[in-house]
C-alpha cells in the first residue's frame, strides 16, 4: 500500500471554440501523447490503470470512453470512465493508488462541446417527469441560484462582474484558453442578459479540448520526477438532485467535500494555509459561492473579498489565475484542468500566469446543475 | 367483481429526446472517406510494430499503443466471416427511415485487411443462400451520388 500519491506529469490541449479537424480520440491523444512524452513513461511498461471523464450525452455515444479506449491504452487492460467532472478522475485515481491495487494511473478528461447544443444536452440532466418540460438548462438553473444567492446576501451585479473582469484579464496570461481580454465594468454590465441576472459574459463559453495527467505511488513518483506534486487531500459529496430540495444560496456538498479534503490534508485555516485556488467558475457568481463553500470566507463575504483584490492575480490568495472556466475550458474537462493548473503552479511551471511561490493549492470541480456534485483536491509541494 | 387493481391509473409521459450532433470524422477517417468517395478505393491503416492493417483507420494501434502511420490500399473484394438476417425494421439515424426487413447484414474481411467491415449483403435473405467463406465484392453508389459517409457503400454482392 502506498503512503502517498503524486501527480508526475501534466498535459493539456489548446482549448478552442471548435476543433472540426479531430475526432475526440485524436483530441484526447494530443494530451495523452504529450504527457507520456514529457514523463518518459509508456502505457505498456508503466501505466497500470486509466480513469477518464466524459459524458455519453455530450459525446453522442453510450459508454463514451469506447472512443478513447485505444488512445488511453485501455485495450485488454484496465480503464474506467466516470460521467463526472474531470476532478473526480483524480479522486478515483488517488483511491486506486492508495489502496495498493495500482501503481501508476493515467487520468484523462475530454469533451467537444462544439459537436452538439449545450442547452439541449443539459436539459436531459433534468427529471423527465418533473422539470424537463420547462426546458430548463444549466444556465437557467444557475440563474435561479445566482438570484437566490445575490438577494440573500445583498450582492450586486457589479460585484459579480468583478469576477468576469478579473478572470478574463488573468486569461490574457494563459496561452491555452481562447476567451480573454481587459474589460471595464461598463463593458461587463453591457453584455446581453441571457437569463437574468446572468449575462453572456458570465457564462463559460463552449470549448473543445482535453487534459491528461499521470499519477503515481510515492515510490514510483520519485523515480519519474524530481518535482512531484503530492495529493494532500481529497473529498467528494453529492447534494440533492431536485433544485427544490436544496438551499441554492448555500453549497453544503462543497462544504462537506472541502472538510474531507482539509481533514486529510491537515488544513485547519484554509484562508491562511492555502496559496492558490483554481475553481469551477462555470458561471461567474459561482466563484463567489464556491469560495464560501471552500471555507475561504464566511457566507456572503466572497463578493467583498473579490472587490478588495484579495483573490486577484497579485492578491493575498489568487483565485483562477489561469482565467478559470470563463476563459474557455470545456465542461467535464473543467476540474482536471483546475488540478492541472494547480499542479503547474506548485511546480513553478505556469509560465506568465505563475503567481509566485505556491506550496499548497486547492482545485475544485463540480458536476450537474448548480454544483450538485462537488469534488475538492488539495495539492502540495511537500 | 372489479378488483382495486383495475382502477389504478398509470401516467407515463411521451417524450422524444432529440439531441442534434455533428461528429467530426477526424484526420484518419476523413482520409478514408475521401478516398472512398472520390476514388472508390478502400484504405486501411497499418501499425508500424505489429503490422495489423486496421479498419476503421485510427490514430493509435490499440495493441501496441503507437501511432499508426502507413496507409494501405485494400481490395474491393473480400471474404464473408459472419452474417445475420434481420426481421426488425432498424432505423438509419442519418435519414430517420427504417431499413425494410428482411435483409442481411454481413461482416466482410476485405483482401489485405486484418479487420472486417460490416454492411448490407445484396443476397436473398434466406439462410441457405448465404455461407461463411463466400467471396463478396463491394458495390458503391455512382461517383456523383457519393457524399463521403459509409452510405456511399450500397452493399456487398456475392462474387459469382
Ligand atoms: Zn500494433
Amino acid at each position: 500500500m502506498s503512503e502517498r500519491v503524486a501527480i508526475v506529469g501534466v498535459a493539456q490541449t489548446v482549448f478552442s471554440p471548435k476543433r472540426p479537424d479531430v475526432n475526440y480520440a485524436e483530441l484526447a491523444y494530443e494530451a495523452i501523447s504529450l504527457v507520456l512524452e514529457s514523463t518518459g513513461l509508456s502505457v505498456e511498461a508503466d501505466i497500470d490503470n486509466a480513469v477518464s471523464c466524459s459524458h455519453d450525452i455530450w459525446d453522442g455515444q453510450t459508454i463514451s470512453n469506447i472512443g478513447i479506449t485505444d488512445v488511453i491504452g485501455g485495450h485488454l487492460r484496465n480503464e474506467e470512465k466516470l460521467a463526472m467532472d474531470g476532478s473526480t478522475a483524480v479522486y478515483y485515481a488517488t483511491i486506486g493508488i492508495l489502496s495498493g491495487e495500482f501503481d501508476c494511473t493515467l487520468a484523462l478528461a475530454h469533451t467537444k462541446m462544439s459537436q452538439t447544443n449545450r442547452n439541449i444536452v443539459n436539459n436531459t440532466a433534468f427529471d423527465p417527469i418533473y422539470s424537463r418540460l420547462l426546458g430548463l438548462d444549466f444556465t437557467s438553473a444557475a440563474a435561479l441560484q445566482a438570484q437566490r444567492f445575490m438577494s440573500r446576501y445583498n450582492i450586486s451585479e457589479k460585484q459579480i462582474a468583478e469576477v468576469v473582469i478579473k478572470n478574463l484579464a488573468n486569461a490574457t496570461r494563459n496561452p491555452w484558453v481562447h476567451n480573454k481580454g481587459f474589460y471595464t465594468l461598463d463593458q461587463a454590465l453591457d453584455s446581453p442578459v441571457i437569463s437574468s441576472p446572468i449575462r453572456k459574459m458570465d457564462i463559460a463559453p463552449d470549448s473543445d479540448g482535453a487534459v491528461a495527467i499521470v499519477m503515481a505511488s510515492e515510490k514510483k513518483a520519485l523515480k519519474v520526477t524530481d518535482k512531484p506534486v503530492w495529493i494532500k487531500g481529497v473529498g467528494a459529496c453529492y447534494d440533492a438532485h431536485y433544485l427544490g430540495d436544496r438551499d441554492l444560496s448555500e453549497c453544503y456538498a462543497l462544504r462537506s467535500a472541502a472538510e474531507q479534503a482539509y481533514r486529510m490534508a491537515e488544513i485547519d485555516h484554509p484562508r491562511d494555509e492555502i496559496d492558490l485556488v483554481e475553481l469551477g467558475d462555470e458561471f461567474s457568481y459561482q466563484e463567489l459561492l464556491w469560495l464560501e463553500g471552500l471555507g475561504i470566507c464566511g457566507s456572503g463575504e466572497a463578493a467583498d473579498l473579490t472587490c478588495r483584490g484579495f483573490t486577484s492575480f497579485d492578491g493575498a490568495l489568487p483565485v483562477n489565475p489561469s482565467g478559470g472556466l470563463l476563459a474557455g475550458v470545456p465542461t467535464n474537462v473543467a476540474g482536471l484542468n483546475r488540478v492541472a493548473e494547480a499542479a503547474l503552479q506548485i511546480r513553478g511551471e505556469a509560465g506568465d500566469r505563475q503567481v509566485g511561490d505556491v506550496r499548497i493549492a486547492v482545485a475544485q470541480g463540480h458536476s450537474g446543475f448548480c454544483g450538485q456534485h462537488q469534488c475538492v483536491i488539495v495539492l502540495g509541494r511537500e | 367483481m372489479k378488483s382495486a387493481k383495475d382502477n389504478v391509473e398509470l401516467i407515463s409521459i411521451p417524450m422524444v429526446v432529440d439531441v442534434p450532433y455533428r461528429f467530426a470524422a477526424g484526420k484518419y477517417m476523413t482520409r478514408f472517406l475521401t478516398e472512398l468517395r472520390d476514388n472508390g478505393k478502400f484504405y486501411g491503416i497499418r501499425c508500424p510494430l505489429c503490422n495489423r492493417v486496421q479498419l476503421p483507420p485510427r490514430i493509435v494501434c490499440a495493441v501496441c499503443h503507437v501511432k499508426n502511420s502507413d496507409w494501405i490500399e485494400l481490395g474491393n473484394e473480400g471474404t464473408l466471416v459472419g452474417f445475420t438476417i434481420m426481421y426488425l425494421p432498424l432505423t438509419d439515424p442519418t435519414t430517420g427511415k427504417p431499413h425494410e426487413p428482411p435483409f442481411a447484414y454481413g461482416s466482410v474481411r476485405l483482401d489485405g485487411s486484418d479487420s472486417v467491415i460490416d454492411h448490407f449483403l445484396n443476397v436473398e435473405p434466406v439462410v441457405e443462400h448465404i455461407r461463411i467463406g463466400m467471396r463478396m465484392k463491394v458495390a458503391l453508389k455512382e461517383r456523383e451520388d457519393r457524399v463521403g459517409d459509409l452510405g456511399d457503400i450500397l452493399h456487398f454482392d456475392p462474387v459469382t
